[in-house]
């Protein structure tokens, strides 16, 4: 019972698929209220956890606590009170949509009849399907179900949310929508657990996230601590592509072009030296600057450093 | 429950397999009035020759046809699809975080299969009555005893003929539920459960296994004719009875530890 | 993560399963204690039943070392009324019958077949038998009532060709047991076996062994309900064969009086109704046709008591189907008379099977099982006997 600060918890939760880890001693933990990014290049263990999470897989070895709950043991009383979508939406293609919705929300036995019908067309309004909400879910479009899917985590009104990859397939409207919602949900107090491939779309929603490499839990905090931890660099957009290569040199930086001759970045790598100190060494050298910009660490770039190589990111 | 029923019922599949039941009588009777001009030659299925001289037999020779073959095939069908279907379109996930319970989830889907079986029986009882009526005369009715029941007593004992036959198939919809718990392909469990309605009945014919008859899901399934004797015999309904919670319990109990330590992956 | 109890119950149902059957088997199988009975109480006690009324199932199987004639029939769908493969079907098959007595004038026997029924009812000195498969009924008046048994027997025998189906039907226990003990004789041990339970009810066992060596009855054990004095089971077994040859016995019964209308019969409406003449008008018939030289009528009975032999006169054969020509191999057609509206594949199948345990002997063809011999001769004789078929060839060319 550690406390009622954390929504989530796992102790070395493994889950082995014949000889292979699938997920391997992943000690999660997710505050109460926080909006949580899981990420993690495919295949590396996030929807397994998730799974093991909900009670639909049985974990080969290590503890969940959700919601103060043990998971499996109290998914009676733990469930009714997640909504979860898992590897993306599943639907009666035969039944409208709006008869999926009242299918899944009557295998809950803790939700009233009475109000069903205006929880469902609650939930149909909030993914903005009110309009198809009597067509025959065959005839949905990726998006659609992809609505669909969420607003089934929407039924009822909930402690936790587990999104696994919830903007998939989503138009950009939609996608704002879903952040926008999200982060209203987030307001009114709900934890919100969302696993995701799009790092600028973690990086606008979450306060906190947990990297996953292979079945390991790699890295795991708030997006400034693990953007602290990686490293700030310099943009140039430049004429003078050699001066500014040089420039850069001599200030011990490695210039990396970027496949066009006009614009050079380099990672600050050099301890106390700052983003001015660069900008006021190229005009010294006579170098024509047409822009220059300043980051901080990219949670991709840190994501590189992470995961290793052929982390295959959208956008 | 109801949700379940409506799924059920919402399906186009389901409406076809009613519908290919209701034809059974309807073929046989439009076939017999078509040709009822020529003597019956004693062959074909029981109760065939009576059906010229009282439309109501119709019901009883499409339920003797239906038995071995259409109504196994469409009990394995929707006992096949029960857990394997909703794994297949990936329900049944969002059903158990629902949370509908796993015990709760196997016992809708079981009695889903059930009123399935009734209502496919019903079907052909029903439609045969029909169609029976529509072309030939009807009247009393003469029993295996010789001995003569009004329409009214007759159309109870179709409805005791239902429940026997609905019975009997418990079994193999118990059966048809345990191989749906192993497979996430709906139309696997579909094919091995009425594959294995088929061994049972072949198995059955064979004299050399007679100590395995009784044991046989299929054993009492033409015994619903005990309930066209004068009086009743009710000794066969009640072995098929036992025979049959066998089955439940023990393929039920199978299901039960298949489904509640599986794991959900699709 | 230990989840290996969940399947606890499967391991445990199929255990309880198979120890209900075991134990359930096991109560059927224990002595119940009753007052000590010798053996001729126990035969009074049995002549006091006939007078009670009862109903109940009867199970009969028999294992008679016969090819099964069941597999040539379809399951459910006899339609034979042919009396050859009908009598071997009763004879080879396992049948279960509803039986309701009231006394000795009134009895139904109903064999339940698989969707179909065969039914004999008996009311005083009306005496029906109904087929709901071919939808025939045959109805016969027993002349009186004292003299309706053993008038029936001997018409029976008389009119086997006739009117075999009044042979078909397997009888009561009690009738069973009634045939059995006419036979007694001085050579028969007869002794009390301990006691048994018979469909729930307490019963003693009746023991008849034949010393005769030609017969092939090994023994007769009859169960006696303890209460009543009815006949509850019997079981004949064959010599030199382990398991019994023929069982009969109640698989259930109850006591009270069955419902008056069950022996009331009218035969349905479209049925077809014969009227099987009386013994009297039976003799008339073939008197006016003027035949009763080379008709000698009466079979005749060889021999006594357990290696009793029936030799049915030379017409028999033919008009039982059994036509086997003049000592030639003889083909399909002869050995069963087909007729018309008959399933040509049924015919061929009991042909073949007929014809299979049909061997040649010397003067004819025999059919031996492990309790009953037939003979039939060249020239058309059928004798028959529960003695080997050498008894039967050297009774024949006597
Ligand atoms: N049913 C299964 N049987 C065997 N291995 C599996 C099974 N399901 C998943 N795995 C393996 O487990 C590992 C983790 O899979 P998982 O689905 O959790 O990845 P993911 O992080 O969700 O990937 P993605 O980003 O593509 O959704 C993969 O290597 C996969 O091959
Ligand atoms: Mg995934």
């Amino acid at each position: 019972m550690s406390g009622g600060t954390l929504a989530i918890e796992t102790l070395g939760l493994t889950k082995v698929f014949g000889k292979q880890k699938a997920v391997n001693g992943v000690d999660l933990a997710v505050p109460r209220g926080s909006v949580f990014g899981f990420l993690g290049p495919n295949g590396s263990g996030k929807t397994t956890t998730i799974r093991m999470l909900l009670g639909l897989a049985a974990a080969s070895s290590g503890e969940i606590r959700l919601l103060d709950g043990a998971m499996p043991k109290d998914a009676r009383s733990v469930l009714p009170r997640v909504g979860a979508l898992v590897e993306g939406p599943a639907i009666y293609p035969f039944l409208s949509g709006r008869a999926n919705l009242q299918r899944f929300d009557a295998a809950d036995r803790h939700t009233s009849p009475a109000t069903r019908n205006a929880r469902v067309d609650a939930a149909l309004e909030r993914v903005g399907l009110s309009h198809a909400a009597k067509k025959r879910a065959h005839a949905y479009s990726l998006g659609m179900k992809q609505r669909l899917g969420i607003a089934n985590a929407l039924l009822a009104p909930r402690d936790l949310l587990i999104l696994d990859e919830p903007t998939n397939g989503l138009d950009p409207q939609g996608t704002r929508e879903v952040r926008s919602l999200i982060r209203s949900l987030s307001d009114d107090g709900t934890t919100i657990f969302v696993s995701s491939h799009l790092l600028a779309e973690v990086e606008q929603m979450c306060d906190r996230i947990a990297v996953m490499s292979a079945g390991q839990l790699v890295a795991q905090g708030t997006l400034d601590e693990l953007r602290s931890a990686g490293t700030a660099r310099v943009r140039v957009a430049t004429p003078d592509f050699a001066d500014a290569h040089r420039v850069l040199s001599g200030l011990g930086l490695t210039p990396e072009p970027h496949g066009r001759d006009d614009v050079i970045t380099a990672e600050l790598s050099v301890p106390g030296l700052l983003p001015e100190t660069v900008n006021a060494a190229l005009v010294r050298a006579d170098v024509r600057v047409r822009g220059f910009e300043a980051s901080g660490a990219s949670l991709e770039d840190r994501f590189v450093a992470l995961t290793g190589e052929g982390f295959d990111v959208a956008g | 429950m109801l949700s379940e029923v409506t799924v059920l019922f919402r399906r186009l599949c389901t409406w076809a397999m009613i519908g290919a039941l209701a034809l059974i009588p309807i073929l046989i009777a439009v076939v017999v009035r078509v040709s009822s001009d020529g003597s019956a030659s004693g062959r074909g299925p029981a109760f065939l020759n009576s059906i010229t001289e009282n439309g109501l037999f119709v019901s009883l020779t499409a339920l003797t046809v239906a038995i071995p073959l259409f109504l196994p095939l469409t009990i394995g069908v929707v006992a096949g699809d029960t857990i394997a279907g909703e794994a297949n379109l990936g329900t049944l996930r969002y059903l158990l975080v629902a949370p509908a319970g796993r015990i709760r989830l196997l016992l809708v889907k079981y009695a889903g299969a059930a009123l399935f079986c009734f209502v496919a029986t019903l079907t052909v009882v029903i439609t045969g009555a029909i169609i029976g009526a529509l072309l030939f005369p009807v009247g009393p009715v003469t029993l295996l005893s010789g001995d003569t029941v009004g329409v009214g007593g007759y159309f109870g004992r179709l409805l005791l003929l239902a429940l026997y036959v609905t019975v009997s198939l418990m079994g193999l919809s118990a059966i048809g539920l345990f191989i749906s718990t192993l497979t996430t392909i709906p139309v696997g469990a579909m094919a091995a459960t009425a594959a294995l309605a088929a061994v049972a009945q072949i198995l059955g014919a064979l004299p050399q296994l007679e100590w395995l008859h009784p044991w046989l899901f299929t054993n009492y399934w033409l015994g619903f004719a005990d309930f066209l004797r004068q009086p009743i015999v009710w000794s066969s309904f009640i072995d098929n009875a036992v025979l049959q919670a066998g089955y439940i319990a023990v393929f039920g109990t199978l299901a039960y530890g298949r489904f509640s330590t599986k794991d959900i992956l699709s | 993560m230990n989840k290996n109890w969940r399947w606890l119950p499967a391991g445990i149902v199929p255990v309880v399963i198979v120890a209900a059957a075991v134990s359930g088997s096991a109560v059927a199988d224990a002595q119940p204690q009753l007052p000590a009975k010798t053996a001729q109480e126990l035969l009074e006690f049995v002549a006091t039943s006939s007078d009670d009324a009862y109903s109940g199932t009867v199970e009969q199987s028999s294992d008679l070392g016969l090819p099964d004639i069941g597999m040539a029939t379809p399951p459910g769908g006899t339609s034979s009324s042919d009396p050859t493969s009908m009598a071997l079907e009763l004879l080879t098959g396992d049948h279960t019958a509803q039986v309701y007595v009231d006394g000795p004038d009134k009895a139904r026997v109903q064999v339940l077949d698989q969707l179909a029924q065969r039914d004999v009812v008996v009311n005083d000195t009306d005496a029906w038998y109904y087929d709901s498969q071919s939808n025939e009924a045959t109805h016969a008046v027993l002349p009186d009532k004292d003299a309706a048994k053993a008038e029936l027997e001997a018409k029976l025998q008389q009119k086997a060709a006739e009117y075999p189906e009044l042979q078909n039907v397997p009888r009561t226990p009690a009738e069973l047991t009634q045939t059995f003990l006419a036979r007694i004789d001085p050579s028969t041990e007869v002794a009390v076996d301990g006691t048994s339970r018979v469909a729930g009810r307490s019963a003693y066992q009746l023991l008849l062994t034949p010393e005769d060596p030609a017969t092939l009855i090994g023994s007769i054990a009859v169960s006696v309900d303890a209460e009543t004095g009815v006949p509850l089971s019997v079981t004949v077994q064959a010599k030199g064969q382990d398991d019994p040859a023929f069982t009969a016995g109640f698989s259930a019964v109850d006591f009270s009086t069955p419902d008056a209308g069950i022996f009331d019969f009218t035969p349905p409406a479209g049925a077809t109704v014969t009227e099987a003449p009386t013994a009297d008008e039976a003799r008339a018939t073939l008197e006016a046709e003027g035949t009763p030289a080379e008709a000698p009528e009466k079979p005749t009975v060889i021999g006594e008591d357990w290696s009793t032999i029936v030799e049915l006169p030379a017409t028999s054969a033919g008009q039982l189907g059994l036509n086997l020509g003049d000592g030639e191999a003889a083909g399909m057609g002869e050995i069963m008379e087909i007729k018309p509206g008959m399933d040509p594949e049924e015919v061929a199948g009991a042909q073949a099977l007929l014809q299979q345990a049909l061997t040649e002997v010397d003067g004819g063809k025999a059919l031996q099982t492990s309790l009953v011999s037939v003979l039939v001769t060249d020239d058309g004789r059928i004798l028959a006997g529960a003695v080997g078929v050498d008894v039967l060839v050297a009774a024949a060319q006597q």
